[in-house]
Parts: C-alpha cells; sequence; structure tokens
C-alpha cells in the first residue's frame, strides 16, 4: 500500500464523513426553500451532532451490549463500505475487494444490528420499528442484489472498480433498457435503505408513520449522534453508489494527487446534484401506506428482474 | 487407520454407555464419541491433504458381500464435516444428558449413531452403504425416541420420523441396487466404470429414486415433513448432529449418484435438483418466518439451507451438462462449503437452544426474553450462530453466499438459454431467502434472547455447565476462523470437487482473499473484519477524544413518555413477523380461529371470545394428512382378514407357499 | 442510425412496454392507469417509428403516428372522462393480493422469453430480440385482466393487451398494413365509446363499476 494509495483512503473516508451531515443538511435546505420557508443553514447536523456530543450519556435500564455497541457498529461498517468503494478513484489499495455484494451485506450488518438494538430495550416502539424495518430490509434485499448482478453483466465482474472502469471505456451501455432498468430497481431499493420519502418519513415520530426513527427513540446523547451520522453515511454511500455506476465522469483512474483532488470534487458536485433532485422528489410525493411498501418494493424487484432478463436476452 | 480408530472407539463407548452405571456413563460414553470425531477428522484431513484415496476391504466381515471402504477426497469432506460436529456435539453432551437422557439406550446408541455418521461417505460399495444407512437410521430412530415415557408428542414424532427414513431408505436401497445389477458389480469403483454403459432410461430411474430417497434424508420439499416434527422433539444434541451432519449425507448422496457414479446426466436432471433446491429455499423460510418454537424454526431453516445447497448442486450438474466443467466444478465447490458452513453453525444453533431449553423448560419464542442478561454464554454463541446463518461478514455464512452468488451471476452470462433462464430465476431466490432469513433471525435473536423475560421461567434461567459451553465455543471459534480464512481450505476442497468428477482448480489457495477459478471477483473477509475492527476503535477513540462522557447513566426507558415498562408490553415473535406473513398471506394461508362463547343467559353477551391464528405446513396438510386418512381407510376395510381364526390364517400362508411355488418354477 | 443504437433503442422501448404493464397491475388510481396506458401506447408508436426509419418503410412511420394519435390521444382522452363522470377515482381490491400479481406478472415473462425462444432463434435480428416483450405484455395484460374487478380497469387491461398484440406484430414484420391497422383501431374505438354508455348506466343504476355488482343482475 503505497503513501497515495494511503491518500485516496482517507479522501474517500474524509469526504464520507463529513459530507455526510452536510447532504442531510442540503436536503434540509432545500426541502424548506421549496416549502416557503427559510430553513436551516446546510452546516446545521454538525452543530446538531457536536451538541449531542457534549451530552450525557444515558442507556435504558434493560438494555444489554448490543444496544451501546449497535452505533459503533453502525458506523465502522459504513467507514469499511467508504474505504473499499471506489469513491473519488478506482486505484484505490482496497479496490480488488471493492465486491458489491460485500457492500451490500455491510449494510446489511448495519440494518441487523439497529434492528436488534430496537429491540433491547422492549418497549413497544423499538420492537414495532425493528419489525417494520426487517420487512423492508427483507423485500428491498432481494432487488439489490438482483440490480448488482444486472450491473455485473457490463464487467462479467461484480467488483466496483471493473464495473465503474468498463462504464468509463464504454459510456453509451448506461443508456440499454437493461441499464436503465437496474438504475430505477436500484434508486427504489435504496430510497427503502435509507429510510426516506416514500418509504419512510425521516423527519416524522407519529407511529403509525415511523420505521427508522422507532428504532433509535432510545438512544440519546453521543450514541445518537453516531446513529444520526450512520445513516446520513448510508444516504451518502448509497448515493454513491448509483452515481458512480451510471454516470462516473470525473472520477479518477489513477492514484496521481490532482486526478484524486479532480474525483473528490467531482464526487461532491455529483452529490449536490443528486441531494438537490432527491430534496424535489420528497417535496412533491407523500409517504406511502406501511402495507403498501411491499407492493412498492415487489414493482421493484420485477423491475430488477427484468433488467436480468433483459441482459440475458437483449444484451 | 484412523477410521479403524474411530470405529474401535464407537464399540468401545456403545459397551461402555450399556454397561456402566449412570454417573460415569455419561462421561465416558460421549468421551469416546469425540474421540471417533477426533479420529474421523484426522482421517479426513489426511486424506484432502495428500489427495491419495484410503482402500480397504474385508471380505469376512459379513457374508456374502463383505465390506469395502473407500476414501476419496470428496468423502472425506463430509468426513470432516461430519468428524467436527461429533466432537461438539459429544463434548456439549456431557453436561447436557441427565435423567432420561442418560439412560442406556441413549447413551449406547450415541456413538454407534456417530460413528455411522463419520463412515457412510467412507463407504465404497453398495451393500457397505446401505449397511451403515440403515445402521444410522436405526440408531438416530432410538435417540429421537429417547425422551418418550416424559411427553407424548416424541412417540409420534419418531414415528413420522421412522416411516419416512424407512420409506427413503427403500428408494436408494432400489437405485443403488439398480445400478449396481446394471454395472455388473457392486463396489462404487466397479459401477462408476460402468456407468457409460447405461441406458439413458436406466441411469434416469436410477438418478429419479436416488433424488427421492436422499431428498428424504436431506429435508428438501416435499419430503421435508418429519424435520419439523423429529427435531423439536428429539434431545438437542441429537437434534443438532441430524441437522447438521445427517442432512450433510442427504447431499452427498445426491452428489454420489448423480454426479460422482452416473457421470453427471442430461439437463433435466440439474433442473429437477435446480427446482427442488428453490422451492424448498422459499418454503422454508417461509414456514421459519412464522414459527413460535425456537426448534421448529430452526428446523425450517434447515430446509432452506439445504434448498441453497441443492441450487449449487444442481447448477453444477447444469453446467455439466452444457460442458462447461470448469465452472461446475466452482459451483459444486461452493455448495460443498455451503455444507460444512451450514453443519457448523446450524450445529451451534441446535446446541445454544438446547441449553436455553435446559435452562427455561420451553422453546417457546413468545415466553423466552432477556437470556442476554441471565445466559450471556449461550446468548453470545446464539448470536454467533444467528449472524452467522444471515450470511453476514465476518462469519462464515457470508463467505459461501458469496461463492454461490458468484457462481450463478457468471453461469448466467453463458450462452445457453437453459442457463440463461434460469439463472435470473435462481439468483432472485437465493436473494429473496437470504432478506427472508435476516427477518427471521433477527426475530429468533431478539425476541428470545433480548430485552425483558416474557415469563417466569425465563427470568430464573441460570447459565449451562461449563462442557455445553465448551462445545458451543467450539463451533463458534469453527465459525469465526471458517469465515476469516475460508481460502486456507481451498486446496481440499478442489481435490474433493476434483475427486467427484474431471474437474481440477476450483478454488486457488490463498490466506487472505479468496479467489474462485474463472470468476474475476475477489472478497477477502480478513479485510473485512480487521476493517470493522479498525472501524470500531477508531470511532470509539475518535468519541473520547471529542469529549464524549464516558460514564454511562442508567436511566429508564423513555418509551415517549410512558412512565411503565413491563415484559407485556414488548413485541412478540408473532407480532414481530407480522407485516411480512401479511405479504406472504397467498402463499403461507393461515387459518384464523375466533370462538365466541356466549353468555348462558342472553346471546347478546359475550362470555369468552378466543382468537388463535396459525400457520400450517402446506405440503402436510394437502399432500401428507391425505395419504395418511387413506392408508387408514384401506386398513381399516382390510381388517376383515383379520378375524382371530388360527385356522384362516395357516390358510393364507399354505395358499401363499402354493402360488410362490407355481410362479418361481 | 446504426444498428446498435437501433437495438438499444427498440431494447428500451420493450422494456417500458413491459414496465408500463407491471405498472398498471400496481397502481390503484384509476386516472394513474389511465396515464400508464398512454404511455405504453407511445412506447408501441415508438416501435413502429424505429422499425420504420430503420428500414426505410414509410407505412410503418405512419402506423406509428396513427398509434400516437389513437393510443396516446383519443382513448385515453376518453377513458378519463369516463373516470370523471363516475367519480369513481380508486378501485377495490383485486381477486388476488397486489404483490403476488407483480410477483406473477415477474413469472409470465420468463414464461413468455422461454416460450418465444424458437421464435427468436428462428430469424435472429434487433426485432427479433424484441419480440418475447411483445408477448410479455400480453400475457400480463391477460392476468390483469383476470384478477381485476373494476370494469373500467378491465377495459384498460384489454386495450394493453393489444398493444401487445400490436407490438409483435410490427417487430414480426408482417408488413402490417395501414388500413388493417385503421381497422382494428376503429374497432377499440368502438368499444372504449361503449364503455362509456355501459359505464354510465352502471353509474346510475349501481352507484359504481364494480363487476361483482353485474351479478346481481340475474337475481
Amino acid at each position: 500500500m503505497t503513501v497515495r494509495g494511503g491518500v485516496v483512503v482517507v479522501v474517500q473516508v474524509g469526504i464520507a464523513v463529513g459530507c455526510a451531515p452536510l447532504l442531510i443538511g442540503l436536503l434540509r435546505t432545500v426541502r424548506a426553500r421549496l416549502e416557503g420557508r427559510a430553513g436551516p443553514p446546510v452546516v446545521q447536523p454538525w452543530r446538531d451532532l457536536r451538541k449531542l456530543w457534549a451530552k450525557e450519556r444515558i442507556v435504558p435500564e434493560h438494555t444489554s451490549w448490543i444496544f451501546a455497541f449497535a452505533p459503533v457498529v453502525l458506523v465502522s461498517s459504513a467507514l469499511v463500505v467508504a474505504a473499499i468503494m471506489p469513491l473519488v478513484s478506482t486505484a484505490s489499495p482496497f479496490d480488488h475487494v471493492g465486491d458489491l455484494f460485500a457492500i451490500v451485506s455491510l449494510f446489511l450488518v448495519g440494518t441487523v444490528f439497529l434492528a436488534l438494538a430496537g429491540l433491547d430495550p422492549g418497549t413497544a416502539f423499538g420492537g414495532m420499528g425493528a419489525s417494520r424495518e426487517m420487512t423492508v430490509a427483507a423485500l428491498a434485499e432481494p432487488t439489490l442484489l438482483l440490480a448488482v448482478f444486472a450491473i455485473a453483466g457490463r464487467a462479467q465482474s461484480s467488483n466496483l472498480g471493473a464495473i465503474v472502469t468498463a462504464t468509463l471505456h464504454a459510456p453509451r451501455s448506461v443508456v440499454s433498457a437493461q441499464s436503465l432498468l437496474a438504475l430505477v430497481a436500484l434508486v427504489i431499493a435504496a430510497l427503502a435503505e435509507c429510510a426516506r420519502l416514500p418509504v419512510d418519513n425521516p423527519s416524522t415520530h407519529l407511529e403509525l408513520t415511523m420505521i427508522h426513527e422507532a428504532m433509535v427513540l432510545e438512544y440519546a446523547g453521543p450514541d445518537l449522534g453516531l446513529v444520526e451520522l450512520a445513516a446520513g453515511m448510508r444516504l451518502l454511500l448509497f448515493g454513491t453508489l448509483i452515481v458512480n455506476l451510471f454516470m462516473p465522469w470525473g472520477i479518477a483512474t489513477r492514484t496521481a494527487l490532482p486526478a484524486i483532488a479532480i474525483g473528490a470534487i467531482a464526487l461532491v458536485a455529483k452529490l449536490a446534484v443528486l441531494g438537490v433532485a432527491l430534496a424535489v422528489f420528497e417535496v412533491f410525493t407523500a409517504k406511502i401506506r406501511l402495507f403498501r411498501v411491499p407492493e412498492l418494493l415487489a414493482v421493484s424487484f420485477v423491475v430488477a428482474f427484468l433488467a436480468v432478463t433483459a441482459a440475458a436476452f437483449l444484451g | 487407520m484412523a477410521l479403524g480408530v474411530s470405529a474401535g472407539a464407537a464399540l468401545v463407548g456403545s459397551a461402555a454407555g450399556f454397561v456402566l452405571p449412570r454417573r460415569s456413563r455419561v462421561v465416558v460414553a460421549s468421551l469416546t464419541t469425540t474421540l471417533v470425531g477426533v479420529a474421523a477428522a484426522v482421517a479426513a484431513l489426511a486424506v484432502l491433504g495428500t489427495g491419495d484415496p484410503v482402500v480397504v476391504r474385508w471380505r469376512d466381515v459379513i457374508p456374502l458381500a463383505g465390506v469395502t471402504i473407500d476414501l476419496d477426497p470428496f468423502g472425506a469432506w463430509f468426513v470432516l464435516v461430519a468428524g467436527v460436529v461429533v466432537v461438539a456435539v459429544s463434548v456439549y453432551a456431557i453436561g447436557y444428558c441427565d435423567r432420561a437422557l442418560a439412560g442406556r439406550s441413549v447413551q449406547g446408541m450415541f456413538p454407534l449413531f456417530a460413528v455411522t455418521l463419520v463412515l457412510v461417505p467412507a463407504a465404497g460399495s453398495v451393500s457397505t452403504f446401505l449397511l451403515l444407512w440403515e445402521l444410522m437410521a436405526m440408531t438416530s430412530l432410538v435417540l429421537v425416541a429417547a425422551e418418550h415415557r416424559d411427553r407424548e408428542a416424541v412417540r409420534s414424532a419418531a414415528v413420522w420420523y421412522g416411516v419416512m427414513t424407512q420409506a427413503g431408505f427403500v428408494l436408494v436401497l432400489f437405485a443403488l441396487c439398480l445400478a449396481a445389477a446394471s454395472a455388473g458389480s457392486e463396489s462404487f469403483a466397479a459401477i462408476r466404470a460402468g456407468a457409460h454403459g447405461f441406458s439413458a432410461t436406466r441411469a434416469s430411474i436410477v438418478f429419479v429414486l436416488a433424488i427421492v430417497g436422499f431428498g428424504t434424508k436431506a429435508g428438501v420439499v416435499p419430503f421435508h415433513v418429519w424435520l419439523p416434527r423429529a427435531h423439536p422433539e428429539a434431545p438437542s444434541h441429537v437434534s443438532a448432529l441430524m441437522s447438521s451432519a445427517m442432512v450433510s449425507l442427504g447431499v452427498y448422496g445426491v452428489v454420489l449418484v448423480g454426479v460422482d457414479l452416473l457421470g453427471g446426466g442430461p439437463r433435466w436432471w440439474g433442473l429437477v435438483v435446480l427446482v427442488l433446491g428453490g422451492v424448498s429455499a422459499l418454503f422454508g423460510i417461509l414456514h421459519a418466518l412464522v414459527a413460535r418454537d425456537l426448534k421448529v424454526l430452526l428446523a425450517y431453516s434447515t430446509t432452506e439451507n439445504v434448498g441453497l445447497i441443492f441450487v449449487g448442486v444442481g447448477t453444477a450438474m447444469l453446467l455439466t451438462a452444457v460442458h462447461e466443467s470448469a465452472l461446475a466444478g466452482v459451483a459444486l465447490a461452493a455448495a460443498l462449503l455451503f455444507v460444512l458452513n451450514h453443519a457448523v453453525f446450524k450445529g451451534l444453533l441446535f446446541l445454544a437452544a438446547g441449553s436455553i431449553l435446559r435452562a427455561t423448560g420451553t422453546r417457546d419464542l413468545d415466553r423466552l426474553g432477556g437470556l442476554v442478561r441471565r445466559l450471556p454464554v449461550t446468548a453470545a454463541l446464539f448470536m454467533v450462530g444467528g449472524v452467522a446463518i444471515m450470511a453476514l461478514p465476518p462469519f462464515n455464512g457470508f463467505v459461501s453466499e458469496w461463492a454461490l452468488f458468484q457462481v450463478l451471476v457468471r453461469a448466467g452470462s453463458h450462452a445457453s438459454p437453459v442457463l440463461g433462464l434460469a439463472m435470473p430465476v435462481a439468483v432472485a431466490v437465493v436473494a429473496l431467502t437470504a432478506g427472508l432469513s435476516a427477518a427471521v433471525f433477527v426475530k429468533a435473536i431478539g425476541t428470545g434472547a433480548l430485552a425483558l423475560p416474557r415469563s417466569s421461567a425465563a427470568e430464573h434461567a441460570v447459565e449451562s455447565p461449563a462442557p455445553m459451553l465448551v462445545g458451543m465455543g467450539f463451533l463458534g471459534a469453527g465459525c469465526l476462523a471458517l469465515g476469516l480464512f475460508p481460502a486456507m481450505l481451498s486446496s481440499g476442497l478442489t481435490r474433493a470437487v476434483g475427486a467427484a468428477g474431471d474437474r481440477a482448480h476450483a478454488l486457488r489457495p490463498g490466506v487472505v482473499e479468496l479467489h474462485l477459478a474463472g470468476i474475476h471477483s475477489v472478497v477477502s473477509p480478513v479485510g473485512i473484519a480487521v476493517g470493522l475492527l479498525v472501524g470500531a476503535v477508531v470511532v470509539v477513540g475518535a468519541a473520547r477524544a471529542f469529549g464524549a462522557a464516558r460514564v454511562r447513566r442508567r436511566a429508564e426507558n423513555w418509551g415517549c413518555g410512558r412512565v411503565l415498562q413491563t415484559a407485556r408490553m414488548e413485541y412478540t415473535a408473532t407480532s414481530f413477523a407480522e407485516p411480512l406473513q401479511r405479504v406472504f398471506d397467498d402463499v403461507l394461508h393461515p387459518v384464523h380461529d375466533v370462538d365466541v362463547t356466549h353468555a348462558a343467559e342472553s346471546r347478546w353477551y359475550v362470555d369468552t371470545i378466543r382468537v388463535q391464528t396459525r400457520v400450517v405446513d402446506g405440503v402436510d396438510q394437502r399432500v401428507y394428512q391425505p395419504v395418511v386418512g387413506c392408508v387408514r381407510a384401506w386398513g381399516e376395510r382390510a381388517r376383515w382378514v383379520q378375524n382371530g381364526s388360527v385356522h384362516r390364517y395357516l390358510g393364507y400362508g399354505f395358499v401363499a407357499l402354493l402360488v410362490v411355488l407355481v410362479i418361481a418354477r | 442510425m446504426t444498428t446498435d443504437t437501433y437495438r438499444q433503442l427498440l431494447g428500451l422501448a420493450a422494456g417500458v412496454m413491459i414496465v408500463a404493464a407491471v405498472l398498471a397491475l400496481w397502481r390503484r388510481s384509476l386516472s394513474a392507469i389511465v396515464r400508464i396506458l398512454a404511455a405504453q401506447g407511445l412506447a408501441l408508436a415508438a416501435i413502429a417509428v424505429l422499425v420504420g426509419a430503420y428500414h426505410h418503410e414509410v407505412s410503418d412511420i405512419a402506423v406509428g403516428g396513427m398509434f400516437v394519435v389513437l393510443k396516446v390521444v383519443v382513448i385515453p382522452a376518453v377513458l378519463l372522462r369516463v373516470v370523471r363522470d363516475t367519480n369513481n377515482q380508486r378501485q377495490s381490491e383485486p381477486l388476488v393480493n397486489v404483490s403476488t400479481t407483480i410477483v406473477g406478472a415477474a413469472i409470465l415473462t420468463v414464461v413468455a422469453f422461454a416460450a418465444t425462444r424458437g421464435l427468436v432463434g428462428l430469424h435472429p435480428s434487433p426485432e427479433a430480440d424484441a419480440l418475447p416483450a411483445g408477448f410479455a405484455v400480453v400475457l400480463i395484460a391477460f392476468f390483469g385482466l383476470v384478477v381485476r374487478r373494476n370494469a373500467l380497469v378491465q377495459v384498460v387491461g384489454f386495450l394493453m393487451l393489444e398493444n401487445g398484440i400490436a407490438a409483435v406484430a410490427v417487430l414480426a414484420g408482417a408488413g402490417i398494413s395501414l388500413t388493417v391497422e385503421m381497422a382494428v383501431a376503429l374497432d377499440l374505438l368502438l368499444a372504449v365509446l361503449v364503455l362509456q354508455i355501459l359505464s354510465a348506466r352502471m353509474q346510475t343504476k349501481f352507484g359504481g363499476l364494480e363487476l361483482d355488482h353485474l351479478s346481481e343482475l340475474t337475481d
């Protein structure tokens, strides 16, 4: 592992950690402006994190080590994904182990531990959140894996670096039926996994509408800060996955410092555009009823399946 | 040589089990069984390491046929699987067996059961195989029925298990004898050599009989109905052995006949195996989702995992039929790796369930809870097994699921249209079961081990004795080791796959990463584990460094401002699974019963209302119950034959003798 | 245009047709379903125009134009008026659970691809590769017809069925002539107008378009 390789990893992890709250802040600000409010400044989530960090650490009395351990697992799995995924460069030292299936599994580790942490305090809200979250995850997971299958056909490998490189060499393959169908399916699955509208409302605390928020209801202080950071990182990493798999222009293919800098700027710019687009989408979408969510996920599953069949027959 | 030690130890142990007084019986029998397992594992590793098969032939041990032992690397893989699990289970049994389970028959049969598990894959001729198979069935039946005096359900379970095992045995008998008759000799080597001479119909008949017979042992749908009946009622260490080692032997049988002895066949063989696997996987995981009894959940989960293994085997057979031998070898390697990993984590899960059962006296998830504080080691090991079976890094389930997925994706880009259609469906099924198994095991761990205890039994549970913890810990360490360093087994696995057919280099040896031949994806489980560890350290260190408070204060749950927290407010296993059950309503067909009892005075007043929801196994209800009903009806009608007159019975015998003489003329 | 671009665009349009059929199984809002039908009609027209442009056949392009007029503008407008007049924005539950219907659509796609394998292999060309998509639309639309309970949704299913058949006809290159297409299209228009009258009667008599009400007529 060379020094420049180490620089790539540090830059990637730094962007993932540093820009995640900023992405959330951008979403909130754009939504507020579109809804006619002034809205918080973009750096507000960082201020919230700082506030939470300084608070007292309170843990519910009946919980076990799972409750304390889960935020750490969430953040560290997100950090590992940020290190092995090609965010700014496909030439990072961990590139050859950046496997899509491994990344999907790492996200699932976070989800599972969060669900267990929701069940640990023994409250009804936590159980409700965990039950709903596992329903959504169980149905979004097949879509993710099928979309991986469809996308892996481009480079005959599920290694992310190889897929991005293949897309850079053949940019027109992105507009094929297989690719676009996979994109639609991936977007819906990503919205479900990141707990955004129309599957879950991240700013609600009503019993009828909570999924993610219900699981983290008992968290307070620095633990809550870690959970919020992890949620932001998850959104950023899924966004990067979509952006780099389908629009990889600007990503560095070597470890030269100027290339890394360009890659970083390109990534931040693309994420900003994606964030604005997501915010606009959220303003015009309502959350769908919980028992209609499986139908939406079934549609995304079928679209991913069509992508795979299209790959086999039309590609 | 080592196998001989194994067999000898088993005989000694069995004798000890029958003869010794109660106090020493359990310890001696279990320790000798441990020796059985260790010797078997050593023998298997030797064969896998060198690739030289071990062939022994004793002509005089059994009249007419003799005993042939032919341990090639393919069989050695399964011997290793069985050996590892036997070691852990026998250590566990030292602490687990008491009262009814320390009886003479149980302790005497246990070493024999263990030795048949390790010797079946080493059998080299049809008669040896069938002898060992039947011995395995008999000993396991005695063990399943161990607690029949304590509970009525054990008797019914034992009957179902016995009947289905025997039915499977008859089919296997037909299959192997047909093959032996067609090849002219009963040794496996001769059958292998003579298999090209079989006509296509004959080979297909042998294959179909073998699939049904071995499929019954493996627990694929629709032959799985004994699994959720027998596993909960059998003693936990026996369930662990059955669910990990015995179902692997079902897989061994299918691969032995389909791939090794018959040398592969037309495409529909692979498709049949693939379809059986896919259906079992989905069916198993859906029924595990709605199961309340922890052991029934684990039993259905075994059906699901065996389904996934069959998907791998079916893909390998399909690939052989389209002449892609290299990729077929990788597919078979993925399936075999899954067999090993499944045996380890499923064994661990059943042993942990046994520990929970012993501590609390109940298997009902809706009555457990809070065990992470009362039984810390058991709960932690149960979580290790659960994380492994959910295919999460850094444990072993992740590695085998990754390998299976990679093979299916790679096979899907093949030119053949059969593969082009079958592989997307297979990937869809594998992906769906992966997602659902995560939900199932979060339910099992979350409601079983976490939160507050839901009954006084769970509240007063006491941690299990040391031997049980050591046995479970051994398998837990195995989960971790196999998860972190899967590539250490690659040369052995390559030899095993090569011995099953004509392929080589399924896996490339390596320490840190796992490469599959012909596939351009790489995974590094050690890297991921190290990354997670480093990440965790960084997070905790950063939290401390940036001023986060060190000390945690414990306070009441907030719960949105509610004042009281009791165990009745928690989610139960049934409520956890309800949203998903609702999604799969059309497949599961839950039965809702509402009984309203009115007050005696007037129908306008209600005395009690009883609501019951349950999910019945569809195959059981729609296929087996009618068959059992039919058999019973025929039996009732045939009673007229038995009227108690001795003369009539003698008359029957006389007429039968005459008929035989006339026909056999 | 190059063969590669042609193949890609054709695949895209075929994919849009199948996705539209699946979405029509999912959505409950009647006006959304009519709009999805219009989108499918547009994709069908695109297929016809592409085939015509690539093979330089004016008749195909003319057929595509007629599809746009009829299937994207006229028929959806009539259907939307029916929706507005019956004042019935949503439909009741279908006979089978919606998620199961959607998974059933996926299975039908596989069946369609498997069943037309022989046809595709007979004469390989970009059109032949997109042919199974037309069959898949036919099967999915038929399935939707069978499980839906609302009269309007059934007519939409019938129209999607016709879209699928038209796609197969255009792609199979049987030289579908303008007059044949006109005749079929006029028949469709007639059917839709009949629906408009029928739905008005059903609305006055039963207060809704649910087909279960029709069984009350036997009493």
